[in-house]
């Protein structure tokens, strides 16, 4: 089973980092101004508006700013600002040993995904893979308020339409995945993890189809999917196609790579990069119910 | 012939032994102690020619046909050369079984992969490549068909060789360059088995010394998507070359942070990088911010074996013949670095 971080009150204070990608700090307003509406304090971390290429910050810089924020014991959660690159540079450098004695909630996806993986392969705590600070500016704001409901312990329950590629089936067991091209990243070094009985849930942005199915056959072929209890798959948005068509979509190249496999498997859950990215808790035991009618996403008492 | 084969084998056996480790590269299929080296070709001898992953239609061939046949050699062109489904040389079935032919012929000698693309990992683990026992013979390619070498290196227990495919071939040596001509007859070479020495000019930011032990690598991308799957090999006390095409620069890094993450740049002997090219530009208000150099030295930068820059490998006019689980010698000075192949 795993750890989950004690839920956040009113009052408790939220950390602002960026462990990978640059993020101006102007980027953060609406995002600050909501977590106080919320009744949180906000506490803006040192690389948040800090600039190193694309980096927000050096490695030591960015490391020094998570490594602060998981060890401050007044800090009850920490926001990532954003992804893009970065955390790979520095996840071995970082010391989880308070954290692991007083563990918080860590927010984030696309290359927040390692930090996910870690934390549910390592350490075995929870987590919320969900959108970012910059997203809080943006008009979707349901998704925004997932995250409220997480923070503050409602339990999810989250519906999609049915999709005609979906498998019919019901699974039990932790969620856990994100981004698949950092789950493929990971695989084969420390961060990989074991996903037997697991839900997979798997979104990407900006890949080519090939390259999609390249990196679902590596998972295959490590072991990864044989064992699951159920398969997620999130949107796949802005994908590419060579001058020669790949010749299928997204959906149909995912479930032909798991026809060998019985779990239950949906189709456009809320997950992405684009405008629908539910807040979900990585690592709690979920339940997934795939009928003809609806798909069923809850988490477990 | 026959003893020309197990007198090599034997060689490259105690080679493996007297340097250690080299056996941590045992194949898996049967007989974990034999490594095996294809025989040496010589006029006469056949060679395929099969598509395992992109297309190539018959025209696309034709100057390999023509060439390897200038070269002494029959050529049994597979019949992927020519199908088309979608992006690949053919159904999964039919690359399957074409790949499959031509590993079970006992009469080829070596395997030409027609192009790379996408496609072999789609089929890899559907090929019985256990009849290569009993008729070794090279596996030729690269791009794509690292898949191939690293699957041989780590599964089978058979070299291979790295090298150009049909589209280095030229229909008229006229219109290609001397160094394409050349790197085009280190494939020769390799295949007749002659000894294989690469120079290649300094580059400063090489770090100097000398080392032997086996031959691996190939394409980074490909190498990374291999990670963690059966075909992943085991890099330990080899000298460990790597190239790419079309890839950002913080893609590229983040590969060598998985190279480095799955174990595979701790305990080289030596690490050759051959040429990143067509990288892909930046968003210009975010550049990456360094070079290809700075990414692979904040890499090496703890270890102390040699590394070499700018080798003859890749997706460029020069990339040479390498001979992929085979004993070489590379030695990195000021004035230049040489790769020599030892063993035969």
């Amino acid at each position: 089973m795993s750890i989950q971080p004690p839920y956040l009150c009113k009052g408790d204070t939220i950390g602002i980092v960026c462990p990978s990608g640059y993020l101006p700090l102007a980027d953060t307003n609406a995002c600050v101004q909501q977590l106080q509406e919320w009744g949180f304090r906000v506490r803006i971390g040192a690389t948040v508006g800090n600039k190193y290429h694309g980096f927000a910050g050096t490695d030591d810089e960015r490391c020094a700013d998570l490594q602060q924020m998981l060890n401050d014991p007044t800090i009850h959660a920490i926001l990532c600002g954003r992804g893009g690159y970065g955390m790979s540079r520095i996840i071995d450098r970082l010391d989880f040993r308070w954290f692991r004695k007083s563990p918080k909630w860590i927010i984030g996806f696309s290359d927040i995904t390692i930090l996910h993986a870690h934390l549910f392969g390592r350490l075995h705590i929870t987590s919320f893979h969900a959108s970012m600070a910059r997203a809080f500016a943006d008009k979707n704001f349901s998704n925004i308020k997932t995250l409220h409901n997480a923070l503050t312990g409602k339990n999810a329950r989250y519906r999609c339409p049915p999709h005609q590629l979906n498998r019919k089936g019901e699974a039990i067991g932790p969620l856990i995945g994100g981004n698949l091209s950092l789950l493929a990243h990971i695989t084969g070094t420390k961060t990989a993890f074991s996903a037997v009985g697991a839900i997979l849930f798997l979104e990407d942005v900006g890949e080519y189809l090939y390259n999609i199915e390249r990196m679902f056959i590596q998972l295959k072929r490590s072991g990864l999917l044989s064992n699951l209890s159920g398969l997620v798959v999130g949107g796949f948005t802005e994908t590419k196609d060579g001058k020669i068509p790949f010749g299928a979509t997204v959906e149909e190249l995912i479930r032909a790579q798991v026809e060998e496999f019985s779990f239950p498997v949906c189709f456009g859950f809320p997950v992405s990069h684009a405008d629908s990215n539910v807040t979900l808790k990585h690592g709690a035991i979920h339940r997934l119910s795939v009928t003809g009618r609806t798909v069923l996403l809850e988490e477990q008492k | 012939m026959k003893r020309s084969i197990f007198f090599k084998q034997l060689l490259l056996t105690g080679g493996a032994i007297a340097s250690g480790q080299q056996l941590m590269a045992t194949p898996s299929l049967s007989n974990p102690k034999k490594w095996m080296l294809p025989p040496d070709l010589k006029s006469g001898d056949a060679i395929g020619i099969t598509c395992p992953s992109g297309f190539a239609l018959q025209e696309d061939i034709a100057p390999a046909v023509q060439y390897l046949e200038k070269w002494g050699l029959r050529v049994v062109v597979g019949k992927t050369v020519g199908k088309k489904d979608h992006t690949f040389g053919g159904t999964d079935e039919e690359r399957i079984a074409d790949f499959q032919s031509m590993v079970d012929n006992p009469e080829l000698k070596a395997i030409l992969c027609a192009r790379g693309g996408y496609g072999a990992v789609r089929i890899i683990d559907k090929i019985d490549f256990s009849p290569l026992r009993r008729y070794p013979k090279w596996v030729i390619g690269y791009s794509d068909i690292t898949v191939f070498h690293s699957h041989l290196h780590a599964q089978v227990g058979m070299a291979s060789i790295h090298a150009k495919m049909t589209e280095g071939f030229p229909s008229d040596p006229s219109i290609f360059e001397p160094t394409q001509l050349q790197a085009l007859d280190t494939l020769r070479q390799a295949l007749w088995g002659e000894k294989l020495t690469y120079t290649v000019p300094p580059n400063p930011l090489n770090r100097p010394g000398e080392a032997s032990g086996v031959l691996i690598g190939g394409n980074l991308k490909i190498l990374e998507t291999l990670a963690g799957t059966p075909s992943d090999i085991d890099t330990r006390n080899k000298i460990f070359f790597v190239e790419d095409v079309g890839e950002a620069l913080y893609s590229i890094d983040r590969m060598f942070c998985n190279l480095k993450r799955s174990g595979k740049l701790s305990q080289l002997k030596a690490l050759i990088v051959g040429s990143f090219t067509n990288i892909r530009p930046d968003d210009p208000d975010e550049p990456f911010g360094r070079s290809i150099y700075d990414i692979v030295w904040n890499q090496v930068k703890e270890y102390d074996y040699p590394v070499c820059f700018d080798f003859c490998v890749g997706h460029q006019k020069n990339n040479v013949a390498l001979k992929c689980g085979v004993h070489h010698r590379l030695q990195v000075t000021s004035d230049a670095s040489t790769l020599t192949m030892f063993g035969s």
